[in-house]
């Protein structure tokens, strides 16, 4: 992944937020983009921003509470008659 | 990947049609499939016609699987095929036809104070509203990855695409997102 010059830092950390928050940025682009949100309060918002987000998502529900009518086997029940398809030759 | 004993016996005995070993063996990942298709779909009836599909393609082909995933990213990526035919289905339906306005309630958070509590439901709503808007294949990324919880490796395993195709959907799933929420209304119920 290229390092943008330093006009460049702030439109590529604003669209690498999410890299760097799932650790896919090499060492040296991790580097720079966390410096350069040090003096940038829009990137600095941004992390917290996209940390926030993951969060958010992973709490929106859980699998708890929620359980798979009993019905969901009813087409397979249909055709077992017919029994599972055989193996490709 | 070699299944677990118990898996590997269902299996074997689903293969020569058994549908009581089949139920037994995908009814261990019913819950969570059906919960995935709530996500991908945000309908439960269209969900619950899905998981019916999904079941019946999966014991109709269970004898060509060849073992080489689990039998849970199988299943899986059963599942998030059909949901992509379900929505194809969907977006050529006539407008005004509208499946999946129904909004799914799930429980709410844990007691907290008044304040915070409206914040979390409000960020729940433009959470789901958000990702409704995603591209099918920018949702699946984000809904395998960050809400199911899943590696990069069986996620894109799962979606059909290379790990790198995986990480190119799911940063530009999150920017949308962010980009449709706000920094600050995330920032802020992110305490």
């Amino acid at each position: 992944m290229g390092i943008p010059d330093d006009a460049g830092d702030h439109q590529w950390s604003q669209q690498h937020l999410s890299h760097y928050v799932e650790g896919d940025l090499r060492p040296r682009a991790r580097r720079r983009l966390a410096r350069h949100a040090l003096g940038c309060a829009d990137c600095g918002r941004g992390i917290r921003a996209m940390r926030a987000l993951v969060y958010a998502v992973q709490g929106l529900d859980g699998h708890a509470g929620v359980s798979a009518p009993g019905a969901v086997f009813d087409r397979a029940r249909l055709a077992e008659a017919d029994g599972p398809a055989a193996p490709a030759p | 990947m070699t299944p677990e004993p118990a898996e590997a016996e269902l299996l074997a005995r689903a293969r020569s049609g058994d549908i009581a070993a089949f139920e037994q063996l995908s009814g261990a990942y019913a819950d969570r499939l059906f919960m995935l298709l709530l996500r991908l779909l945000g309908d439960p009836d269209e969900a619950m016609d899905v998981a019916q599909e999904v079941m019946l393609r999966a014991w109709l082909g269970i004898t060509r699987f060849q073992g080489r995933s689990s039998y849970f990213t199988w299943l899986y990526r059963i599942a998030v095929n059909e949901a992509n035919r379900a929505l194809d289905r969907r977006s050529r339906r006539p407008a005004g036809v509208s499946i999946g306005a129904r909004e799914l309630e799930l429980p709410a958070a844990p007691a907290q104070d008044p304040f915070r509590a409206a914040q979390s439901s409000e960020l729940r709503q433009a959470l789901r509203e958000a990702l409704m808007q995603l591209p099918p294949e920018l949702r699946t990324a984000i809904v395998l990855r960050d809400a199911e919880g899943l590696s990069t490796e069986e996620a894109a395993e799962i979606a059909g695409v290379s790990q790198a195709a995986f990480k190119s959907r799911l940063h530009q799933a999150r920017l949308r997102v962010r980009a449709a929420i706000g920094d600050d209304a995330l920032v802020t119920a992110g305490g």
